[in-house]
């Protein structure tokens, strides 16, 4: 990322600090959100969100496999995040591991629960085929193919978006057999079942700026920040996820204002994405 | 234990402890393992000094959960860093093999070296040693759960037992939600079957939170309340930190 003057880092500040940004944003104005569904075939479900100049793609992939011994009636959802290195050179080889780990961490925190599997945005029961022998694993990848900041939010999105599109195939369960042997599976390729996803958090990120937040910060804005603090709020108004980035400290009270800023900023953005996604989906069926 | 005529391997162990197919009806009158009151955090013991070898260690021990952190540096960085006129901070933390009751299972835990790095850095002031680096290894050695909080505060206390310069010492103390019930300083068993859980680091006498993490569902008057309980018990931390610094402190003095 090409270095800030003084001046543009003074007046980067300034625009923010006067509800001005440089684009002419308000500081709780998103950048227009753009969603297309549908975007890999061979995916179970994917989707791409453009927001600005930041460009993600997620894919959800299914397969069948062993539910976890401790949960037995639960499937199995695991997330990976990568930053190709057509982002950024920087990213080339070893050096988006760290920001991938970060973004893999944060996603899976926010949409995963605690270790009960309470409070997750994906309903994993619904993802089971016989208990305690075979379940779905859904395997979801993000890929960070354009960085102008804001990641966690896009690809948040656009795991979102994404579920809407998964299509789980229809499976057909041999009856009979001894009850220890590998029951018979028949995956149907046609029938497909919609995954419910009107339990999926959004991710808001708000970034700390002087003595302001702002909402969907450009990496020029990134750069200048204290700290930022992304949360993952439910359609219901809770938190499910909250994860800090940057090491300055920062005072209690301005934490439970932000909570109450991204609450609010969150209903918006959660009608925004799902009008979009609906959208999307119908365009894609034409 | 002969077992089936030398075919079976040569190693033992316990039948695994407890399987309770998580007692989901109890929880609504947890009663806490360690018979502590549900706003009670377990006694703390540290020790700095633990390693000779190291600038700067501390050991700490929460109940179950034993950790021995030591801190090298500042020393010089690698060739292959760019310049840099503040110092750089690089963190590790590992389980020993033993430290999960099932041999080996604490490698799920990789996230930890990213989240106490970030813990630290807002603490130490990099300024005060450009071009070099700290190390900060991390060892747990037996994991009796809330382990990354007791990581983090008997790091603070090594960076302090190496004269690194920091704005002040870093305490951290994690919450778990049991269904209804907000459980501070939870154990293994706590954390497996918890719903939520919400770790704070601070600063205490800055009062200043340097990082926060929150998993599973919560309402914005839980998470005030657990704030505030995580806020209050790092204040108290913090004054057992300092009172241990100053034993070793005056006991290098006789």
């Amino acid at each position: 990322m090409v270095g800030l003057s003084l001046g543009e880092q003074h007046f980067i500040q300034g625009g923010i600090s006067q509800d001005l940004r440089c684009d002419g944003r308000k500081r709780l104005t998103f950048r227009p959100i753009h969603v297309e569904t549908g975007v890999i075939p061979q995916a179970n479900g994917s989707a791409r969100v453009r927001m600005g100049a930041t460009d993600v793609i997620a894919s959800v992939k299914a397969e069948l496999g062993k539910p976890s011994f401790l949960q037995p009636n639960k499937g199995k959802v695991s997330i990976h995040i990568d930053c190709s290195s057509t982002a950024e050179p920087a990213f080339e080889g070893r050096g988006g591991d760290e920001l991938s780990s970060e973004l893999s961490n944060a996603l899976q925190s926010c949409l995963l629960g605690g270790k009960s599997g309470e409070g997750a945005g994906i309903d994993l029961s619904s993802l089971i085929v016989i208990e305690g022998k075979i379940c779905w694993d859904l395997y979801i990848d993000g890929l960070v193919v354009s960085s102008d900041g804001n990641l966690l939010d896009a690809l948040g999105a656009a795991i979102k978006a994404a579920l809407s599109n998964t299509g789980i195939p229809r499976v057909q369960v041999a009856v009979g057999e001894s009850s220890d042997d590998q029951p018979e599976v028949d995956v149907s390729d046609e029938e497909f079942l919609q995954f419910d996803t009107s339990g999926i958090p959004v991710i808001v990120t708000l970034t700390k700026v002087g003595r302001h937040y702002i909402v969907d910060a450009t990496s020029e804005e990134e750069s200048q920040m204290s700290s930022a603090i992304s949360f993952s709020v439910n359609r219901q108004g809770h938190i499910c996820g909250i994860t800090k980035r940057g090491g300055a400290g920062m005072d209690p009270s301005i934490i439970l204002d932000m909570v109450s800023v991204a609450k609010h900023v969150s209903e918006q953005l959660i009608n925004k994405l799902d009008s979009e996604i609906a959208s999307a989906e119908a365009e894609d069926q034409e | 234990m002969t077992g089936t005529g030398g075919t079976a391997p040569a190693t033992y162990s316990p039948s695994p402890t407890t399987h309770k197919n998580k007692a989901s009806l109890f929880q609504q009158d947890w009663v806490r393992p360690d018979g502590r009151g549900f706003h009670q955090c377990r006694p703390a013991f540290f020790r700095t000094g633990a390693v000779n070898a190291a600038s700067g260690s501390a050991y700490a021990e929460f109940g179950n959960t034993k950790v021995i952190v030591s801190v090298f540096g500042p020393r010089e960085s690698k060739k292959a860093m760019m310049y840099s006129d503040i110092g750089r901070l690089n963190c590790n933390v590992s389980y020993t093999t033993f430290a999960s009751p099932v041999r080996g299972q604490g490698s799920d835990h990789k996230e930890y070296t990213a989240m106490l790095h970030k813990a630290l850095e807002g603490a130490i002031i990099l300024e005060s040693f450009p071009k070099t680096t700290v190390d900060v290894f991390a060892l747990v050695l037996e994991s009796g759960g809330s382990d990354l909080p007791v990581v983090i505060s008997c790091a603070s206390l090594a960076l302090a037992d190496a004269g690194i310069m920091m704005y002040d010492l870093v305490a951290s103390v994690s919450v778990s939600c049991l269904s209804k019930n907000l459980v501070i300083d939870p154990v293994f068993e706590e954390e497996n079957s918890q719903d939520g859980s919400l770790m704070i680091t601070c600063m205490p006498s800055r009062y200043e939170i340097t990082q926060l993490t929150v998993t599973g569902e919560w309402s914005t008057p839980k998470i005030n309340e657990g704030m505030q309980l995580c806020l209050d018990a790092c204040a108290k931390l913090a004054k057992i930190m300092r009172s241990c610094l100053k034993e070793a402190a005056s006991d290098s003095q006789e």
